[in-house]
């Protein structure tokens, strides 16, 4: 279990993380969701002791970081699958990390094999793709069996196969009762993997709610539909007191009524229907939907940046 | 809200355990690098290898030097030249030990695994200046032993046995392993292998070259030349005692190392 109170980091000129107060709990994975800079892995380094928060504090399983005996074996951590001395081969970087938490040297070969390594044991980690990192470094966090893992960005770089085997590792962890926290700027991959969310923007958690309670708690029912006599729609549509818009791609995006009713106004009126279907909100509407409340925060900086840091 | 609420003090968990959890850690990353061995290697070969090139030109010059240097010939510290060899190369291997992490990142791993920094940085220091100790004790000995043979067709040679000896081949391998401490200490101050690499090679060579515009008795005190006053024999004016150049050496290495871990406890990883 993870648990911040008032936490905040501050720079210079900006503060990273804002006053933020959540809890992290066991059993499910909790899908920790932001644009690029909006402070999840200043989050993370904070957990981990690595960063020193500026006030307010963050525990693990009641305890500071500082104050865990043998930290792998409370929390595992990826933050960074490329930040690792490329001339050591993988069973031998994993072996340094058990030996620092008296951890038994035969859970090197068990991670490894968790996490399809085991033919590239004895290979120099600069020989790995990003992918092969990734595997890595979840190897590590595994290491030392803990009951809390963080997880920043884990799929940065993995192929197809890669991403649903960590979506199903996550599940796994979560449904043995470990604490899964799993930071990600990917709103579809956290719509599929996260049970619960924690929604992060300029350093304030905006959200925390479940996954299911989010998407559809937000954005409200439509449905798109599209006419050969479209414009006839439009006006029957209207005088049912739905509101409609006209898509750049010709179609109708209609809110205030459900398919079975667009269905009947356009026969009643013999129109010629050529596309009918509910939209499911998505998470990225969602999420869109909520970070345009905040006054301060503009979609530009949403979608201009790509890189995870 | 206040911060301090509810921060209670953060435990130290400082004990034995700890302790030789991290210099297990440390031993298996610095074995586990191919580039120290590799270093070892060169190590023995070169300062050895300096040590006979040294040794062969004075016993050439012999029979031209004035009488005044023949006096102050030291036939011991000829043939332990290769010690600042040695110091230079596993310095340099003490330096990566440290800028290497901090160039990748994986410094955070190490802290994450490890939160006790300033201990780690101590852990660091001691495992590479164990594995540096028998490096330089042995090339000194090696070294020794080809230097007196090579000495002893002019008859210049001297034993094992001569006073003084087995202190200069002993601390010359002390020296070097504080060489790699005060390493470790530049990398984790500066933590670019580049930049902490010069300064460690500065340090070394630095009291050989530019410190030969200071007056003597300050001269001394400088890492460099201390390295070769812990191993002359021969005192003369402006040399200091073996035993206050490894005393010298160790203030140099607390130092850096102090100032490594204090730069490591106050900020972010």
């Amino acid at each position: 279990m993870i648990e911040a109170r008032h936490l905040t980091k501050r720079y210079r000129n900006t503060t990273a993380v804002d006053e933020v107060s959540f809890v992290v709990q066991p059993g499910r994975v909790t899908g920790f969701l932001g644009p690029n800079g909006a402070g999840k892995s200043t989050t993370m380094r904070m957990v981990l002791g690595l960063d020193t928060p500026s006030s307010g504090e963050v525990r693990v399983d009641g305890k500071l970081y500082a104050q865990l005996a043998d930290p792998l074996r409370s929390v595992g951590a990826l933050l960074d699958a490329k930040a690792i001395v490329g001339s050591r081969s993988a069973a031998n970087h994993l072996k340094w990390l058990a030996d620092s938490n008296g951890i038994d040297r035969r859970r090197v070969s068990e991670v490894l094999d968790t996490v399809g390594l085991s033919d590239v044991a004895a290979k120099r980690v600069g020989t790995f793709s990003l992918g092969m990192n990734q595997r890595l470094g979840i190897a590590a966090a595994l290491l030392g069996d803990p009951g809390t893992v963080m997880f920043d960005e884990p799929i940065n770089g993995l192929d197809p196969d890669g991403i649903v085997w960590i979506r199903n590792l996550m599940k796994s962890l979560a449904s043995e009762g470990r604490t899964v926290f799993l930071s990600s700027h990917l709103m579809s991959e956290m719509a599929l993997t996260a049970d619960h969310l924690l929604v992060i923007a300029r350093g304030r958690i905006i959200a925390d709610a479940s996954t299911d309670e989010f998407v559809n708690g937000r954005a409200a029912p439509s449905v798109r539909a599209r006419a050969i006599e479209q414009d006839d729609l439009v006006v029957a549509l209207r005088e049912r007191g739905a509101v409609v818009e006209r898509c750049p791609d010709g179609s109708l995006t209609v809110t205030g009524l459900d398919c079975a009713a667009v269905g009947g106004a356009a026969s009643a009126h013999g129109i010629t229907l050529i596309e009918l279907a509910a939209q499911v909100s998505s998470l990225e509407e969602a999420f869109f939907d909520l970070t345009r409340d905040e006054t301060d925060y503009r979609a530009g900086q949403l979608t201009g940046s790509t890189k995870g840091n | 809200m206040s911060a301090t609420t509810y921060q209670t003090a953060p435990a130290r968990p400082v004990h034995a355990i700890t302790i030789s959890r991290i210099l297990k850690a440390e031993w298996t990353k610095l074995r586990t690098l191919p580039s120290t061995w590799r270093t070892a290697a060169f190590a023995l070969v070169f300062s050895i290898a300096a040590g006979a090139v040294l040794v062969i030109s004075q016993a050439d010059q012999w029979a031209i030097m004035t009488a005044a240097q023949h006096r102050t010939f030291d036939a011991t510290s000829c043939s332990l030249f290769g010690v600042m060899i040695a110091a230079v190369l596993l310095g340099a291997l003490a330096v990566r030990s440290v800028s290497a992490e901090y160039a990748t990142g994986m410094i955070r791993s190490t802290f994450a695994s490890m939160p006790s920094r300033r201990l780690v940085l101590a852990g660091k220091a001691v495992t590479v200046a164990a594995f540096a100790f028998p490096v330089a004790l042995v090339s000194n000995f090696v070294g020794f032993e080809i230097g007196q043979r090579i000495f002893a067709a002019k008859h210049l040679q001297v034993g094992l046995g001569h006073p003084g000896v087995l202190v200069a081949i002993l601390f010359g391998a002390v020296a070097v392993s504080l060489i790699a401490v005060i390493g470790v200490g530049l990398a984790g101050v500066i933590r670019h292998t580049a930049g902490a690499t010069t300064a460690m090679a500065v340090v070394i060579v630095g009291g050989l070259t530019f410190g030969q515009l200071l007056p003597a008795r300050v001269r001394g005190y400088l890492p460099g030349t201390a390295i070769q006053d812990a191993v002359t024999v021969h005192r003369s004016a402006g040399i200091l005692a073996p035993g206050t150049a490894i005393v010298v050496l160790g203030a140099y290495a607390a130092i850096a190392l102090g100032a490594a871990a204090m730069r490591a406890a106050h900020g972010d990883a």
